[in-house]
């Protein structure tokens, strides 16, 4: 099966005043068609901008290095930002982290729904389009759509906040969803409530979803398959349950480790110091230096991403020797 | 997955608040909401109802002063220098001006060198602040570099020199406007520090990046969603801008800078102030406009930077 997204060798960097921040450094990743895959990694391994690569709105003084991006095999990077445009909402949408500020303060919600509709469909009228607000707003399971259409963000709650602007991403029936940390900045119960949106809309409209996040949970709820991300480079991919059941890069491990569990009582392990500066990245593999397992290969050479029969993959010089600890 | 299941009564209850509390809000825009809270800010009212008051004078001037601008009719009906009565409620000068016609023409002409020097400022400080908020690169630092050469340089001294070279070179009668000129093109950097940090903070934002993911043009996403947002700091600004070169104007005037064939409180405070110990309101009156008018301008944009401040809601 022909994959919908098809990404090889993205490299996205940061050209700051400190240096070049090495944000994607070499990423393969791809999305089939009706396929949930998941985007883990702590912030600052280059999981956003890999979204924001994808859909070429990647904020200055980022720039697109190299790779290709391939969607529905077409090469997105060799197109027009004309032509983007078109692509950016129809085919491709993207959610953005903090519901509180993903929707403009100063215009109600069907006013920027409407934009959107009319963005993509030119000749709509605008009693078209607000009536075409209103079912957007049913269809992520907004209470009295007729009340809220008419609000301004700030008087809304954070969660109807989010589904407001899923329904936004959402308005012209893209094919492939980017969540970038849906539920981050939402209360746990509305959390649940987001995300089983996200799994009923994703079915409803045979759409793709790359879910964007640092959280196992989430994870093992809404993917099917995981690519963990560290430091702008990819550390496994694997399907999603034998990710969790047999990591086999000793991030993944540390990851899982990190999960609060309530059924075992252990203490939750943190991962020893932070995301490595990405203008110098330490040589070798990048994570050797937090790495429990680190030996002197790791920080002379790096490890490239090898799979296994079953098609998980991880880049680790150990692989073979670690018998890492799943849940 | 728990769904939005309660008990009945419980339910009816926050039916009921939920009812009242969009009675309240709905439909209420960040203006409506920010009118809201002015309204409670009694300071910010007074202020409004000053500036009100002075924008209605400079606008009726000439049908409400007894005298016409600049006139010593005064000197010729023998009452020049007479301290206030019925005839001339403010009293005369001892040139015979009627202080209080120039009080009211004086409203006009300084609202205008305020108001429009302030437009000036603006004008040139967003662009200015636009350009170097928006590109990042060497055009955007010069601007930046620009911005604070300006920032530092001394106001009214250069203001003061450019008036007087200007005035000898051009024509007369040019006067108020070219104050109102200098103080614009001169006094526009510290909106230009505001618009670029502004524009700085507003790009970065999840909705600005949002709209782009939807297919918004780059023009859309300028002026729908960037500038609609960075008008509230400078609408501030500006009222406060107002003040300030209101205050700069009688300040020049009464430097002897001034242009002695319009009215301005300036300039009748300048031609009094000689005689001050004798003849009290002739600078007095115009003086007391002077603080009034800065005062009002000055309690609004304090009250609009409260009712438009999203960190003090309610």
């Amino acid at each position: 099966m022909e994959d919908l997204l098809d990404i090889q060798g993205l490299k996205t960097y940061f050209f700051t005043e400190a240096g070049v921040v090495k944000a994607v450094d070499g990423i393969d990743f791809h999305v089939g068609k009706d396929e949930a895959v998941g985007l883990v990694g702590e912030s600052g391994s280059g999981k956003t901008v890999t979204g924001l690569s994808v859909l070429r709105i990647v904020p200055r003084p980022g720039r697109i290095l190299a790779g290709t991006i391939r969607y529905e095999g077409e090469d997105l990077l060799s197109k027009s930002e004309e032509e983007m445009r078109k692509i950016r909402g129809s085919k491709i949408a993207m959610t953005f982290q903090d519901p509180t500020t993903s929707l403009d303060p100063l215009y109600t919600i069907e006013n920027q729904l409407v934009e959107v509709i009319r963005e993509h469909q030119k000749g709509l009228s605008k009693e078209e389009a607000s009536e075409g607000a209103m079912k957007l707003l049913e269809m992520v399971g907004i209470p009295e759509p007729e009340l809220r259409i008419k609000a301004y963000p700030h008087e809304l709650s954070g969660g109807m906040k989010q589904r407001i602007a899923i329904s936004r991403a959402l308005a012209s029936r893209p094919l492939l969803l980017f969540a970038d940390e849906p539920t981050t900045n939402l209360d746990v119960t509305v959390q649940a409530q987001v995300l089983e949106l996200l799994e009923d809309l994703r079915e409803k409209l045979k759409m793709s979803l790359v879910m964007i996040t640092h959280d196992m949970g989430i994870i093992a709820e809404t993917t099917q398959r995981v690519q963990v991300l560290y430091a702008g480079m990819v550390a496994e991919v694997a399907e999603t349950h034998s990710l969790f059941v047999k990591p086999m890069h000793p991030y993944t491990e540390a990851l899982l480790q990190a999960v609060p569990r309530i059924d075992q009582r252990r203490e939750l392990k943190v991962i020893p110091g932070n995301i490595p500066n990405l203008i110098n990245p330490p040589p070798g593999c990048r994570f050797h230096p937090r790495c429990p397992y680190a030996k002197e290969l790791c920080w002379q050479k790096v490890p490239i991403l090898e799979a296994m029969d079953d098609g998980h993959m991880a880049a680790c010089h150990f692989w073979r020797e670690l018998s890492l600890t799943g849940v | 997955m728990q769904k939005e299941t309660e008990p009945e009564s419980s339910t009816t209850v926050k039916r009921e608040v939920a009812t009242a509390a969009r009675r309240e809000r709905r439909g209420a825009s960040q203006w409506a909401v920010a009118w809201r809270r002015f309204k409670r800010n009694k300071a910010g009212l007074a202020g409004l109802f000053i500036v009100l008051f002075f924008l209605f004078i400079a606008l009726t001037s000439p049908w409400l002063a007894p005298y016409p601008p600049r006139s010593f009719q005064a000197l010729y009906e023998g009452e020049a220098g007479q301290p206030p009565s019925w005839k001339h409620p403010f009293g005369t000068s001892r040139a015979g001006l009627d202080i209080y016609s120039e009080v009211l023409h004086g409203t006009r002409g300084d609202l205008y060198v305020g108001v429009g020097a302030t437009v000036v400022a603006v004008i040139i400080g967003m662009v200015i602040g636009a350009v170097a908020g928006y590109s990042r690169g060497a055009g955007g630092d010069v601007l930046l570099m620009l911005s604070q050469v300006f920032y530092t340089i001394p106001l009214l001294p250069l203001i003061l020199l450019f008036a007087r070279v200007f005035s000898i070179l051009v024509a007369q009668g040019f006067g108020l406007t070219l104050i109102l000129l200098l103080l614009g093109v001169f006094g526009w950097s510290s909106v230009s520090f505001i618009v670029r940090g502004e524009i700085l903070r507003v790009r970065e934002l999840d909705f600005v990046q949002a709209s782009r993911s939807i297919g918004a043009s780059r023009h859309r996403v300028i002026f729908r969603h960037i500038v609609p947002n960075i008008l509230t700091p400078i609408i501030i600004t500006a009222t406060l801008f107002i003040a300030g070169n209101i205050l700069t104007e009688v300040v020049i005037s009464f430097l002897g800078f001034g242009d002695v064939n319009t009215s301005t409180w300036g300039i009748t405070i300048q031609e009094g102030i000689t005689y001050m110990r004798t003849e009290w309101w002739t600078p007095v009156f115009p003086g007391l406009a002077t603080l009034m008018a800065v005062l009002g301008f000055n309690l609004v944009g304090d009250g609009l930077s409260d009712a438009l401040n999203p960190r003090l809601r309610d």
